[in-house]
């Protein structure tokens, strides 16, 4: 084991870690926040986090088609397609929600799952059609934007992308949005309310149902959000690339404390950390043995032992066990 | 529609409608071999016949005929609707197994496919040269004859893999129990796809070939009464009798299973848990028994499958596999077999033969270059596949029948019993 | 000889509160007895301390000297104690007759092969088992219903069944929380006939959680107080109905005693 060569890496391997992290968090909050108001899993969440970047992808390619990309600075593009990303992913989830779910709001509790996995796997090859009818291709790659494929030095021996820094710049400003959005203002109150105690928030006067709408707006936004950030550092996207970053995410949001806003954001660091250093050492460590693809292996055998063992995860309550 | 259904009420008013319907089609076919269409009408006959009131032994007679005789014939008419029987026959197990798992006990088991696999692979290692890169030498694949042992080994192998996903899944409800399953079964297919080193025991993502398949054992037979098996007519046709057969089997166990203590302890732990521990059903022993006893089913077809195929990777057992399995069921009914078998053979066929002639059908159009409303259909994007479609319909299917109609299309019937008699 | 069941010093925490606490109890094989107390007085956590649901943190339970702390509830049903719960939980879309056979479960003398196999050890048994859940349904008195969905029984039926089906697994001991719940007095009178039955002619054992008055009075030989997790009185019913400490447990007035409400009805 050559430990310079280990040790020479790891900066590299934090910062990637870090990075993988935040988009987890910001996908974990989206499964969280539907959780915490509805107990349930919105399965579908992965697509509505894939199709943000979709919309980010299909802007830049128009923007480069029209020149645009190359007059606007940087920062404005980025930003133009984020808010486009989340506006498009915010509402598609309250479209989802209102008809694929609220139907089915009082029934037995695997019935909506069934028909949010449905959604999911709908939405995918949805993608898949728009895309061919609009573009004849579905494998889409994001044009590279030179300001951020530059490198930047943070001490004389370590650097690191900018593209890297965008997305954990980024992703920080917009949890630290939601966060004061759910803590500290009037609207945040009355989801957290309807998250505790969904009958007595009604009494109070709180209209649950858009409650419940503006919780998939903001957790659609958000996942849809961490979608271009996600196109924008990885580049190469397919309808399908949602389903393992969101069992991911949603691993991540297990780990934290399903339902909890802090959890998720730190299971979604943790996760990240651990996969990053599963995929740089793992195949170092054990000699070639078991190389970097059982990363995925890990994220789902931490899932499963989580579930098993602590399904309140690292902050979570005690999960009320349904008979 | 109604009218129809009232007419199959009439006995004997069934019984020549079932038939002629039965006859006509098949004759339609025989004539018309391309026909998506006739086709499906055919296969829409043969379930005519589950809703015919018919004197038992006639239906029995007729259904052995439908599926003995006239459809290997139109199958060796068309190969491809011997494929598509196949098919069929292959979902109709793996439906039937998740069956007991989701529709009797309630457990639902996003990991189905991962039994499926175990199986496939158990024969596709020793039935191919596989098996010389684990353990050297020189002595594999195992003779053809070993197919029929690996039957029973796919069995074993897939229970015993359902023991060990049920163990640590036992105290989680729904969701949990959900996700957990998805994520042994993702651990599956990963591993299937990387086990190629150290030791390469799946070969990883090129899959293994050339997989044995069973003998032609009886051979001898037709050439005594004149017929020379060539391997490529044979095969089709052996392979569907022995999908029959398993399949056959399957129903057996399954009805057996569900009309027994057994059954009604399983049901009793989907509606109730907590109750029904209470009555003395131990939960922990059932629970394994319906883990185990689900997948044996995708474990003995699993083989099946591989030598059918003569190669297989993890590309064929991945989630989109369970959910389609779990489509099939939620379709067909939740905990009714019937309805299980209608939606293994409605959901197959929709993919294999829908979608597929759809999309063979957009590329005539595309080739010809017809023009629909002044457009003109061959600047149609080529990337439009209709038959790689299938997550859509997986996922409508599931989406609309949870709104619309939770029960499936043939739920389950309580069994009713004149009391007084055992 | 081992007392038929006994408790002692029983306590039950969920957190910081204190659901049962240091409960002694004892119960005479052969009686009809039982617990009665304000409501979140603690009583069917006690049932669920006597049939496995709960673990106990301190304190014994012994049903004929076998210790019942720790096991599961499935093997307590197989030793001979067998419940039916405060909201009924029937197998909702299942038959009458499918319920009360699944409560035979414990006490069935086939397994898996035998159901796949179909063997003649195999028919019998179930023979058996039918026959007697149809006798169960006499017994209950819904025979004529065997073949409805437990979730169309009228309420009535409904706990019927429920105890149709507890008595399924050949109990000793039977636990009933609440039977006569949403019952007119009329259909409580015939429930209590039943049960006096049940112990005369079958020989159980029988021990109500109860908040009819009138039915404690008039069919238990033996009657628990409990307030607030601890047993405040016991004694036979009309020294119990007397006892200033369960009076004012329940309303704390004068003028309402458990007496003068079943002596109104």
């Amino acid at each position: 084991m050559d430990l310079e060569l280990l040790l020479g890496i790891f900066p590299q391997v934090l910062i990637d870690g870090i990075t993988l992290g935040f988009m987890y968090a910001l996908i974990a909050l989206g499964y969280t926040m539907v959780y915490g108001v509805l107990e349930f899993i919105n399965f579908a969440h992965s697509e509505i986090f894939i199709v943000g970047a979709f919309v980010g992808v299909e802007l830049l390619l128009g923007m480069k088609a029209s020149g645009w990309l190359d007059t606007l600075p940087w920062v404005v593009v980025l930003l133009l397609i984020l808010a486009a990303g989340m506006a498009v992913s915010g509402v598609l989830a309250v479209i989802v929600e209102r008809t694929a779910y609220r139907p089915l709001r009082h029934a037995p509790r695997l019935i909506p799952l069934i028909s949010a996995i449905g959604v999911s796997f709908f939405l995918q090859d949805l993608i898949r059609l728009v895309e061919s009818l609009w573009r004849n291709a579905f494998n889409l790659v994001y044009p590279t934007m030179d300001a951020l494929n530059r490198r930047f030095d943070i001490t004389p021996t370590i650097d690191v992308s900018v593209k890297s820094l965008v997305v954990i710049v980024a992703a920080l400003l917009m949890l630290w949005g939601l966060y004061s959005l759910v803590n500290k203002t009037k609207i945040g109150k009355a989801i957290r309310a309807v998250a505790e105690d969904q009958p007595a928030a009604s009494l109070m006067g709180i209209n649950v149902n858009r409650m419940i709408s503006l919780t998939f707006l903001i957790g659609g936004a958000m996942g849809g959000g961490a979608g271009v950030l996600f196109g924008v550092q990885y580049s190469l996207i397919n309808p399908y690339t949602g389903f393992t970053p969101g069992l991911k995410a949603f691993t991540a949001a297990v780990l934290g404390g399903i339902g909890n806003i802090p959890g998720a954001m730190l299971g979604g660091l943790v996760l990240g950390l651990l996969e990053s250093f599963a995929a740089s050492y793992l195949s170092l460590l054990t000699g070639g043995a078991f190389g970097a693809e059982y990363k995925d292996i890990l994220a789902f055998s931490i899932l499963i032992l989580i579930l098993i063992f602590r399904p309140k995860g690292l902050l979570g309550e005690v999960v009320r066990e349904r008979a | 529609m109604l009218r129809l259904r009232r007419l199959l009420e009439q006995p004997r008013a069934a019984t020549v409608i079932a038939v002629a319907a039965l006859g006509l089609t098949a004759w339609a076919v025989s004539r018309s071999p391309r026909s998506v269409v006739l086709f499906m009408l055919f296969q829409a006959s043969i379930f005519l016949l589950y809703f015919a009131r018919m004197p038992r032994a006639l239906k029995i007679l007729v259904t052995a005929l439908a599926l003995g005789v006239l459809m290997p014939v139109l199958g060796t008419i068309n190969a491809y609707y011997m494929e598509i029987a196949i098919q069929v026959g292959i979902f109709v197990a793996l439906a039937l197994g998740l069956n007991i798992v989701v529709g009797l006990a309630g457990l639902l088991d996003l990991g189905y496919v991962a039994f499926f696999a175990v199986g496939a692979y158990s024969w596709a290692i020793f039935g191919s040269p596989q098996a010389n890169l684990i353990f050297g030498g020189d002595r594999f694949p195992l003779s053809p004859w070993w197919f029929f042992a690996f039957l029973l080994v796919g069995v074993a192998v897939a229970a015993g893999a359902g023991i060990l996903l049920g163990l640590p899944v036992l105290r989680l409800h729904g969701d949990y129990l959900a996700l957990v399953t998805l994520g042994f079964g993702e651990v599956i297919r990963v591993l299937a796809n990387n086990l190629d080193k150290p030791i390469n025991i799946t070969n990883g993502p090129k899959g293994i070939t050339p997989i044995g398949r069973p003998p032609i054992f009886f051979a001898p037979l037709l050439r005594a009464i004149g017929i020379e098996p060539n391997p490529n007519v044979i095969y089709p046709l052996y392979l569907y009798a022995l999908v029959l057969l398993i399949v056959g089997v399957t129903i057996l166990v399954n009805r057996r299973l569900e009309d027994s203590h057994i059954g009604r302890a399983w049901e009793a732990i989907r509606e109730d848990q907590t109750a029904a521990q209470a009555m003395g059903v131990p939960l922990v022993r059932m629970k394994l028994l319906a883990f185990a006893c689900g997948a044996s089913f995708a474990g003995a077809v699993g083989v099946l499958f591989s030598a059918k195929q003569i190669f297989i990777n993890p590309e064929s057992f991945t989630f989109m596999e369970s959910i389609g399995v779990l489509s099939m069921i939620i379709l067909g009914g939740m905990g009714s077999i019937p309805g299980a078998i209608l939606g293994a053979a409605v959901v197959t066929v929709l993919n294999l033969q829908v979608l597929k002639g759809f999309s063979l059908w957009l590329n005539e159009l595309r080739n010809a270059g017809t023009v629909i409303l002044g457009y003109n259909l061959a600047n149609l994007p080529t990337q439009l596949e209709p038959a790689k479609y299938e997550r859509m319909v997986f996922g409508l299917i599931l989406v609309l029948m949870m709104i619309f109609r939770p029960q499936g299309i043939l739920p389950a019937r309580r069994r009713t019993r004149e009391l007084g008699e055992p | 000889m081992a007392t038929f069941l006994e408790t002692r010093g029983v306590t039950k925490r969920f957190g910081g509160l204190v659901a049962l606490n240091r409960v002694d109890f004892e119960l005479e094989e052969g009686r009809i007895a039982s617990i009665i107390g304000p409501n979140g007085a603690g009583k069917t956590t006690f049932f669920n301390v006597f049939t496995g649901l709960y673990v106990p943190e301190e304190g014994s339970v012994k049903f004929r000297g076998h210790s019942l702390t720790g096991l599961r509830p499935d093997e307590i049903t197989t030793l001979g104690v067998c419940r039916t719960f405060q909201n009924i939980r029937l197998f909702r879309n299942m038959t009458a007759v499918e319920n009360v056979l699944v409560g035979m479960h414990a006490r069935v003398n086939a397994g898996f092969w035998g159901a796949v196999s179909r063997n003649p050890h195999w028919k019998r048994e179930e023979g058996r088992l039918w026959s007697r859940a149809a006798e169960l349904l006499d017994v209950v008195g819904l025979r004529d219903r065997a073949n409805e969905i437990a979730r169309n029984l009228p309420y009535g039926d409904q706990r019927r069944l429920e105890i149709g089906r507890a008595l399924a697994s050949q109990p000793a001991l039977l636990l009933l929380d609440e039977p006569t719940a949403g019952m007119t007095q009329g259909e409580a009178r015939s429930l209590m006939a039943l049960l006096r039955k049940l112990v005369n002619d079958l020989g159980l054992t029988i021990l109500l959680i109860e908040h009819n008055m009138r039915v404690v009075m008039e069919v238990s030989d033996h009657v628990t107080v409990l307030d607030h997790g601890e047993k405040i009185a016991e004694g036979r019913a009309t020294d119990v109905q007397r006892n200033p400490r369960v009076i004012e447990a329940y309303l704390g007035r004068r003028k309402w005693t458990p007496r003068a409400e079943a002596e109104r009805a």
